[in-house]
């Protein structure tokens, strides 16, 4: 058993790789394991793709950037928008829509970045906030995108019309989005988002250039939030003013929340439970809004990092006892010390 | 266009900020004391129009309805104050996600109960009618009767903000919150009736409104981002800029409206933009290091 521990603690790195790849095998196997699968591989696992993607870009920026943005979901929308109207309007093929609306929904990303770039903390949450509905009215009517009616109908290409198949490229989508949020916050530029996160000034000092990195972040977060628009488009057959709507972006954060603000993967975990209460909470009560609130309350008081940090939070608990016991040592009380002071300099800052 | 109509046009669009300022001081007090912002502020607002509702009509008394409607959202807003955020206060992001969940729960809860119809406060008797102004022509009495309250109400905070010991306090509060606890302040209680403050003016403002207007579902969603909007172009924590931010919004989509109808919200949206590009911290908000 103690010799299994030091594995793990020796292979780190191994070990974080451990989670996902068992997630991924699970997510291959689960059309055929299932007893409905006409019920469940749409509206539950395809549903929970393109919700994790689009809560992923927002927990990338949470984590990376200590930005919370509510027009990811925007984004998601414009990205399929783009390709609805490519396809319907146009009536271009689905490869070249999908790169359109990529583009669409990144560049709207880049310009949300340009607007927002200067406000941080609560202000980033609210312009944000104002930007999704300001493209919710406009879409609602624009006669372009046909207004509240919305594009339809939107066909899947060929080769996807088979359920399966098109679960199996939602989820090719969602391992690249995975790999490159990953990707993207091991490299340099990662790692100097996560100086500018802890503190702007400082990264301004040695001299960073603050507010190309928030931009560069930014957009490659949008262009995360576009790939879920492209499951999303071809999941409702449609785009219409629904998907940028207020609740449509409050779901996602829902989601965010329940998978934990600050973690890549676990926003499909948030995703699942998302999608079974959407699905199941109205069998046993009328008032499925108020238990996803209730839910969605609770975590935030008891467990800020989402349900995958739960695990964290009960190792934390059975830890305590041992080291209360002991004496510290200099090492944990200078350590303490140095946390307590840069929380409390954080908290000036805001 | 006449100029009577411009006029017109103008003093809608004074009626409607006067029903923004009254919404939006209640979020400006609390984040500029607090630094927090509750995403519950107007599902506070709705619920207020609500309890007016069914104390005005059960009762045929406008004035005891708008004292109870501000009086229970003050008190439960104190509740979620002490219960839910009391404990992350210096968190913001967090707060404002705990009170958006508290609004989810609240708009439930609120369709569960008032159904999806349209309610108007009924007005005291003696408000209907109309008066004629200069320029203007006639006009609705009871919208400037509602204008009336808010300027009163407006300048009575700002006099409590700025000319009382309470809102020295207040104000040593905002600035450095630990030096005046520190000066032997309670700053927990100072904290908590600036939350029954702020959370009762949402409550009244519901009322207002739903007596000049109606109370739809959905509109806890949307007052609470006209004054998101508000206080954010005005500057957080400042009476006079939720004052000015009011007006500012509430002129510009009733002209925009008669404008270009299409565009209405647009123009909104694109003035806090334009002001957060400009200036960040919002037309009379300070900046803070």
């Amino acid at each position: 058993m103690k010799s299994v521990i030091t594995w793990f603690r020796n292979n780190r790195v191994l070990v974080s790789w451990l989670i996902p790849v068992i997630v991924l095998v699970v997510a291959i196997a689960f059309p055929y394991f299932i007893m409905k699968p006409k019920f469940w591989v749409p509206n539950i696992g395809i549903k929970t793709i393109w919700l994790g993607i689009s809560a992923m870009s927002l927990t990338f920026l949470n984590r990376y950037l200590g930005l919370l943005s509510l027009a990811q979901v925007a984004v998601s929308a414009m990205s399929a928008y783009g390709i609805a109207s490519a396809m319907v309007t146009f009536g271009l093929d689905w490869y070249i829509a999908i790169p359109i609306g990529l583009a669409v929904g990144t560049l709207l990303a880049a310009i949300i970045a340009i607007i927002s770039i200067r406000t941080v903390a609560i202000y980033f949450l609210m312009i944000t906030l104002a930007i999704s509905q300001v493209i919710y009215s406009w879409v609602s009517q624009e006669v372009f995108v046909n207004g509240r009616r919305g594009l339809a109908p939107v066909r899947r290409p060929e080769f996807l019309l088979e359920m399966n198949n098109f679960y199996f490229f939602a989820l090719a989508i969602a391992v690249f989005a995975y790999l490159a949020c990953r990707y993207v916050a091991s490299t340099p530029f990662g790692l100097s988002l996560e100086g500018i996160k802890d503190s702007p000034d400082r990264m301004r000092a040695l001299g960073y250039s603050v507010s190309k990195y928030r931009f560069w972040a930014i957009t490659f977060a949008g262009f995360i939030a576009s790939l879920a628009g492209i499951i999303m488009v071809f999941d409702r057959a449609q785009a219409d003013p629904d998907i940028v709507s207020l609740n449509s972006t409050l779901d996602v954060l829902i989601v965010a929340v329940l998978g934990g603000v600050t973690s890549i993967g676990g926003v499909f975990l948030g995703g699942l439970v998302f999608t079974l209460l959407d699905n199941f909470a109205s069998d046993f009560t009328d008032r499925s809004m108020t238990l996803t609130g209730v839910i969605f309350v609770l975590i935030l008081l008891f467990a800020p990092k989402g349900l995958t940090g739960v695990w964290e939070q009960l190792k934390g608990v059975f830890k305590k006892p041992s080291s209360s016991g002991a004496a510290k040592d200099l090492k944990t009380i200078a350590k303490e010390a140095v946390d307590t002071s840069s929380a409390k300099t954080k908290g000036k800052n805001q | 266009m006449t100029s009577e109509q411009l006029f017109q046009i103008f003093l809608n669009g004074i009626t409607l900020a006067s029903v923004y300022f009254l919404v939006a001081s209640g979020l400006t007090l609390i984040f500029g004391l607090m630094r927090v912002i509750t995403m519950a502020h107007g599902t506070s607002y709705l619920l207020g129009g609500y309890f007016g509702f069914s104390v005005a009509s059960a009762t045929g008394n406008w004035y005891l309805a708008a004292l109870v409607a501000a009086a229970i959202v003050g008190i439960l807003g104190l509740i979620i104050h002490q219960v839910l955020i009391h404990k992350f206060q210096n968190d913001d992001l967090r707060v404002a996600l705990i009170t958006l969940g508290v609004a989810f729960i609240g708009t439930d809860l609120m369709a569960a109960t008032y159904g999806g119809d349209a309610y108007q406060v009924p007005a005291p008797s003696n408000w209907l009618g109309t008066v004629v102004l200069p320029f203007a022509g006639s006009y609705s009495l009871q919208r400037l009767i509602i204008i009336l309250i808010s300027i009163i109400i407006g300048v009575a905070l700002w006099l409590l903000i700025s000319k009382t010991r309470y809102g020295a306090i207040v104000r040593a509060g905002v600035d450095d919150s630990q030096m005046t606890a520190a000066t032997g302040v309670n700053t927990r209680v100072i904290f908590a009736s600036i939350f029954l403050l702020g959370s009762a003016l949402a409550g009244f403002a519901g009322v207002a409104n739903g007596t000049l207007f109606t109370l739809l579902p959905g509109q806890d969603g949307t007052f609470l981002l006209y004054s998101l909007v508000v206080v954010i172009v005005g500057g957080m924590g400042s009476i006079p800029g939720a004052a000015l931010g009011a007006l500012l919004v509430g002129l510009v989509s009733q002209f925009g409206l008669y404008f270009a109808p299409t565009y209405a919200t647009v123009f909104t949206f694109a003035l806090m933009v334009i002001v957060l590009a400009v200036r960040p911290q919002g037309i009379m908000g300070k900046v803070r290091l």
